[in-house]
C-alpha cells in the first residue's frame, strides 16, 4: 500500500483546524465572506477522500488501514491511535455529506454570523471525524465532548429564547449522559487496564469470571443509558425533538442528519461489536428493547406533530431505533444492515431537513397545518419529499428499503418472527406520518395565502437534486452492492 | 426470433418512458400524448413478441445471478405473457382515451408520466421471479395509484388517496412478512428455485393480506369505491388493466404456478370470495353514484376470478384466467363510458341522469355491450368465462358456495340493468350536452366491439387460457 494513502487519512483531522486555523488568521471581513465557500470545499474534500480511501483498500484488500496522530503506534501499551476501516469510512462520507448540504443551504440561513458559525462547524467537524478512526474508549469520550460542546452552542446561535432552551436541554442530557459514560469506563478500566477495543473485547466474552463482575455489569448498564441518552433512545428521548426543532435550519440539518447518529449510534455500533463477541447477552436485549421502543413510540409520535421540524426529530427516533435493532442481532447482516441504513438514514433525513427549512424560508411557517399545496410552487421540493419519505418508510426501490430488509432479516433469524414482525409493521405507521405532512404541506388544495410563493434559492435545489439521486441510486445498483459484498468474501 | 431482451424492452420502455414524458410536456403536448401511447404500444408489441417462446414451451428468460438467494430473473411463461397482453392492451386504450378526457385539467405532465409508471410496474411484476421483486413493482404500483386517486387536488380526494395508500401498502408489509418467512424457512427469494414447495398456513394467510387487499376484497375493499374520486380513465385502469390484476396475478403465480396450497384454502378462499361478491353486488345495488355502483362491481367480480383460480379444477382455473381478460375489456369500457357520461352532464348521481341515449348514442351501444359482457349474456365475452368457472365450482364439489355466486350473478344483471336504464332511458334530463371527444368515443366503441368479438371468437382466448393451464401439469 502506497505511504501516501496513510498521510492523506491526516487530512480528516488536518482540514478542520487548518480552516479554524485560516479563517481566524484571515481577518473578520475576508472570513465572512468566504467562510461558507470553504465549509462546503471541506465537506466535498472529504467525500472524494473517503470514497478513494475504500477504494483503494479494496484494491489492496486490507481490513483497515491504521495511522497515528502525535505518536507511534509501537508505542507502550495503551497508546492511542487512529485506525479507519470500510464502517469508518462510510461514517466519514456521511459526514462529508451532511457538512456539504449545511453549510450549502447556510447562504441564506445564516447571514452575518457565518464566521463564527464556520469555526464551530469545524470544530464539531473535527469531532465527529476523530469519532469516526478512534480505536479507544477514552479517546471516543474526548471526541463526544468536543462534538457536544460545539453543538450546544450552535443551536443557541441565534440567542432567542427557543434557542437558548432547546441548547440548554441538550447540555444538561449530554453532561448527565457523558457522567454516566465516564463512571463506566473507569469501572472497565479497573477491571482490564486498558480501554483499547481489542483489549476490551478480549475480556467481553469472560467478563463472568472477573473478580468484579458486578462492577462490569453496572459498567455495562451506565454505557448503555449514556449512549442512548447520546442517541435519543427511548425513554432517554426527551431533549433530541426540543432540540432539533430550536436550533436553526443548518444546524438542525447537521444535527438531525450525523451528529447524534456519530455520537449515539456509531458509539453503539463501535461499542457493542468490540464488546460483545457472543450474540444473545444482556447487552443486547437491553439494547434490542430499547430499538423497538423507539421504532414504536417515535413512529407513533411523530404522527401527531404539528411542527415540520419536531416530527421530523420523533422520525429520527423512530429510524435510530431501526439501525440498533440491527445492531442488537450481533448478526453479520444484521450489522450490513445497520451500516447501511446509517448511511441511508444520514442521506433521507439531511434531504428532510433541508425541505424543511426550504419551506420554513418560503413561507414563514413550520407548521404544517397552516400549509397547503405547495407542490405546485416548489414541484422540487415536493418531489425530493416524497423520495426520502418513501426511502424511510421502506419502500423498493429506494435505498432505505434494501437496509430495512436486512435488518428485519437479521432480527427473524436470531429473535424470532414476532419482533421481526413487529418491527416490519411499525413501518406503517412511517406511512401514516408521512402521507399526512405530504397531505398537508405539498400535496393538498392549494392555499391562497401562499399563491405567489416560488421554488427555494438555488443552494437548496442543487442539495435536494444530489441527495434524492443518491437514494435512488443506491436503491436501484442494490444488486451491484450485494455482488461487492460477495467478492469480498462478506457475505 | 426474438431474444430476452425484448422482456426488458416490455418493462422498461415505459418506466423509462415515465421520466421522459414532463420533459417532451415542457415542449409540446401533442408530442408528449402521443408518445406516451407509443410507449405503452411498445410494450404491448413486445409482450406479444414473447408469446411464440412461450407458446412453444421454451419461455424467454433473462436472469441475474445474485447471493443470499436474491437472484433474480425476468420469465416469460405463458402466463406471464397472457397478464401483460391484457393488462397493455387496455392500458394503450385508456392512455388514448385520455387524450380528451384530461386535456383541460393542470398536473397534466404528471398525469401522464405516472400511468406510464404504473404500466412499466406491472409489466415488471408480472415478469419478475423473485419474491422482493415483485413486493419492488407492488409498491410501485402503489405510489403511482396514490398520485393518480389524488390527481385532482381536493381535500377528499387527497384523503381518499392516502386511504387507498395505506390499505394497498399496509396488506403489502404483511404480504412481505411472508415473503421473509420464505426466506427464513427456504433462504431464498428465487421462485424459479422455490417451485412445487408447500407453505405453512400462516405464511398464506399473510400473503393473502397482501392480495385481497390490492384486489379489494372482502373486508379490505372499502378504498376500491373511494377511489373513484379520480378521474375516469384513471379508474378505469385500477379497475381494469392495473391494479386489481396485480392482486389476481400474483394469486395465480403464487399458489397456483409455483406453490402447492394445502387443500383446506379450496374451501376457504371461495367462502371469502363468495361473501365478498354477494355484499359488493348488494352494495353495488343500493348505491346512486354511478362509479361507485361499478366499482362495488368490480370487487364482485373479482371474487369470480378468485373462485375460478381457487376452485382446483382445470376447467375453473382456465375460466379464472380466461375472466381476467373478459372483465378488463369489458370493466375499462363500462368506466370509459362513466367518464364520458360524467364529463357530458357534470354529476356522477344516476337519480339526476334520464335519456341520454339520445345524446349520447355511442356511449350507450358501448356501454351496453360491456354491461352484457359483464352479466355474462351469450354471445359477450363475459358469458363463457362466467359459465367455466361456475362449473369449475361445481365440478370441485361445492355447490352451495356455487349458488350462492349464482345468485351473485343474478345480482350484477339487476344492478347493471338499473343502471343502464336509468341512464339512458326515459326522459332526456340534459338536453344540451354533447357526445364526448372522438378519441373517447372511439376508445368506448373498441373496447366494446373488443368484448363482443371475445366471445364470437372465444376459440382463440380460451386456447391460451386452456394452454396455461395444461403447462401447470396438474391436471
Amino acid at each position: 500500500m502506497p505511504a501516501y494513502f496513510a498521510t492523506s487519512m491526516y487530512a480528516f483531522m488536518g482540514a478542520p483546524l487548518l480552516v479554524i486555523l485560516v479563517l481566524t488568521l484571515a481577518g473578520r471581513k475576508l472570513a465572512e465572506k468566504w467562510a461558507l465557500t470553504v465549509g462546503y470545499i471541506v465537506g466535498i474534500i472529504q467525500m472524494l477522500t473517503s470514497i478513494i480511501a475504500i477504494i483503494l483498500l479494496w484494491q489492496y484488500n486490507k481490513a483497515s488501514i491504521t495511522f497515528s496522530q502525535f505518536w507511534s503506534i509501537q508505542a507502550n501499551d495503551g497508546a492511542a491511535y487512529f485506525s479507519a476501516d470500510v464502517f469508518s469510512l462510510i461514517a466519514l462520507f456521511c459526514i462529508g455529506m451532511v457538512t456539504f448540504a449545511a453549510f450549502y443551504t447556510a447562504k441564506t440561513m445564516i447571514g452575518k454570523k457565518a464566521f463564527q458559525f464556520t469555526n464551530l462547524m469545524m470544530v464539531m467537524i473535527l469531532g465527529m471525524n476523530g469519532l469516526a478512526l478512534v480505536t479507544d474508549l477514552f479517546s471516543l469520550y474526548v471526541f463526544l465532548e468536543i462534538t457536544g460542546v460545539s453543538s450546544y452552542v450552535l443551536i443557541s446561535i441565534n440567542r432567542d429564547n427557543k434557542g437558548l432552551e432547546g441548547g440548554f436541554k441538550y447540555l444538561i442530557m449530554s453532561a448527565i449522559a457523558s457522567a454516566f459514560i465516564l463512571v463506566s469506563l473507569a469501572l472497565i478500566f479497573i477491571n482490564t487496564g486498558s480501554l483499547r477495543y481489542e483489549d476490551i473485547s478480549a475480556i467481553s466474552s469472560s467478563w463472568m469470571e472477573l473478580s468484579n463482575p458486578i462492577l462490569i455489569l453496572v459498567a455495562f448498564v451506565f454505557l448503555i443509558c449514556g449512549f442512548s441518552i447520546k442517541s435519543g433512545l427511548v425513554p432517554f428521548h426527551g431533549w433530541l425533538p426540543d432540540a432539533y426543532q430550536s436550533a436553526p435550519a443548518p444546524v438542525s440539518i447537521m444535527l438531525g442528519g450525523i451528529v447524534t447518529k456519530m455520537v449515539g449510534v456509531y458509539a453503539i455500533i463501535r461499542i457493542v461489536s468490540n464488546l460483545l463477541v457472543e450474540s444473545d447477552t444482556v447487552v443486547n436485549t437491553c439494547f434490542m428493547v430499547l430499538a423497538l421502543m423507539s421504532i414504536i413510540y417515535g413512529a407513533v409520535a411523530a404522527a401527531g406533530q404539528k411542527d415540520f421540524k419536531r416530527l421530523l426529530g420523533y422520525s429520527s427516533i423512530s429510524q435510530i431505533g431501526y439501525i440498533i435493532l440491527g445492531v442488537s442481532t450481533g448478526n453479520i447482516l444484521g450489522y450490513i444492515g445497520a451500516i447501511f441504513h446509517f448511511f441511508n438514514h444520514a442521506t433521507f433525513k439531511t434531504t428532510l431537513f433541508v425541505n424543511s427549512a426550504a419551506v420554513e424560508q418560503q413561507t414563514g411557517l413550520s407548521d404544517i397545518t397552516k400549509m397547503g399545496g405547495l407542490h405546485k410552487q416548489m414541484p422540487i421540493t415536493g418531489t425530493s419529499n416524497i423520495i426520502a419519505f418513501l426511502s424511510a418508510v421502506g419502500i423498493p426501490p429506494l435505498a432505505g428499503f434494501w437496509s430495512k430488509l436486512f435488518i428485519i432479516i437479521a432480527v427473524w433469524q436470531t429473535n424470532g418472527a414476532i419482533i421481526a414482525s413487529i418491527a416490519l409493521v411499525a413501518s406503517i405507521f412511517t406511512a401514516v406520518y408521512f402521507l399526512r405532512i405530504q397531505k398537508n404541506i405539498f400535496f393538498g388544495p392549494v392555499n391562497e395565502k401562499f399563491a405567489d410563493i416560488k421554488e427555494a434559492v438555488k443552494g437548496f435545489k442543487l442539495t435536494e437534486i444530489a441527495l434524492s439521486v443518491i437514494t435512488i441510486g443506491c436503491g436501484l445498483l442494490f444488486p451491484v452492492l450485494l455482488l461487492l459484498l460477495q467478492a469480498q468474501g462478506i457475505v | 426470433m426474438v431474444g430476452p431482451g425484448i422482456l426488458l424492452v416490455c418493462i422498461f420502455v415505459p418506466i423509462v418512458g415515465a421520466i421522459i414524458v414532463p420533459f417532451l410536456g415542457k415542449i409540446n403536448t401533442g408530442l408528449r400524448n402521443i408518445s406516451a401511447l407509443v410507449f405503452v404500444l411498445i410494450s404491448f408489441i413486445s409482450a406479444a413478441c414473447a408469446l411464440p417462446a412461450a407458446l412453444n414451451g421454451t419461455p424467454l428468460v433473462s436472469s441475474l445471478e445474485l447471493p443470499l438467494g436474491f437472484s433474480f430473473s425476468y420469465y416469460g411463461d405463458a402466463l406471464a405473457v397472457f397478464m401483460a397482453m391484457t393488462s397493455s392492451l387496455v392500458a394503450a386504450i385508456i392512455v388514448f382515451y385520455s387524450f380528451g378526457y384530461i386535456e383541460k385539467y393542470p398536473n397534466q405532465n404528471e398525469y401522464y408520466s405516472m400511468v406510464l409508471l404504473f404500466i412499466g410496474s406491472m409489466m415488471g411484476l408480472v415478469f419478475s421471479t423473485n419474491l422482493i421483486f415483485i413486493y419492488t413493482y407492488w409498491e410501485i404500483s402503489a405510489i403511482c395509484c396514490w398520485r393518480l386517486i389524488g390527481f385532482y387536488r381536493k381535500e377528499d380526494t387527497v384523503i381518499k388517496a392516502n386511504k387507498a395508500y395505506l390499505i394497498t401498502v399496509g396488506g403489502a408489509i404483511f404480504m412481505l412478512a411472508g415473503f421473509i418467512g420464505i426466506y427464513i424457512q427456504t433462504g431464498t427469494f428465487d421462485l424459479l428455485a422455490l417451485q412445487g414447495q408447500g407453505l405453512d398456513s400462516w405464511i398464506v394467510i399473510l400473503i393473502l393480506f397482501g392480495i385481497l387487499s390490492k384486489s379489494a376484497t372482502l373486508p379490505f375493499h372499502s378504498w376500491l369505491p373511494d377511489a373513484g374520486v379520480a378521474p375516469s380513465p384513471v379508474t378505469s385502469l385500477l379497475h381494469a388493466a392495473v391494479l386489481v390484476k396485480i392482486g389476481v396475478y400474483v394469486y395465480a403465480r403464487l399458489f397456483l404456478v409455483n406453490f402447492h396450497l394445502d387443500v383446506v384454502w379450496s374451501t376457504a378462499i371461495p367462502i371469502i370470495a363468495a361473501i365478498s361478491a354477494i355484499v359488493a353486488a348488494g352494495a353495488a345495488i343500493v348505491e346512486n353514484d354511478i362509479k361507485r355502483i361499478i366499482a362495488y362491481s368490480t370487487i364482485s367480480q373479482l371474487s369470480f376470478i378468485f373462485l375460478g383460480l381457487s376452485s382446483g379444477t382445470m376447467i375453473g382455473v382456465a375460466g379464472g384466467l380466461l375472466y381476467i381478460l373478459m372483465h378488463s375489456l369489458a370493466k375499462g369500457g363500462l368506466f370509459l363510458c362513466a367518464g364520458i357520461i360524467e364529463h357530458s352532464t357534470h354529476t356522477k348521481d344516476i337519480r339526476q341522469m334520464s335519456g341520454l341515449a339520445k345524446r349520447l348514442p355511442v356511449t350507450c351501444v358501448a356501454f351496453a355491450m360491456c354491461a352484457f359482457s359483464v352479466m355474462g349474456i351469450p354471445p359477450f365475452g363475459g358469458f363463457f368465462s362466467k359459465y367455466m368457472v361456475i362449473d369449475g365450482s361445481l365440478l370441485s364439489g361445492q355447490p352451495w358456495i356455487t349458488a350462492v355466486f349464482i345468485i351473485g350473478a343474478v345480482m350484477t344483471v339487476i344492478y347493471l340493468l338499473r343502471v343502464f336504464c336509468k341512464v339512458f332511458f326515459g326522459e332526456l334530463s340534459h338536453p344540451d350536452i354533447k357526445e364526448g371527444t372522438w378519441e373517447m368515443v372511439t376508445s368506448v366503441a373498441i373496447l366494446g366491439i373488443m368484448s363482443l368479438l371475445a366471445g364470437i371468437f372465444i376459440n382463440i382466448p380460451s386456447q391460451l387460457t386452456t394452454f396455461i393451464v395444461e403447462s401447470l401439469g396438474r391436471w
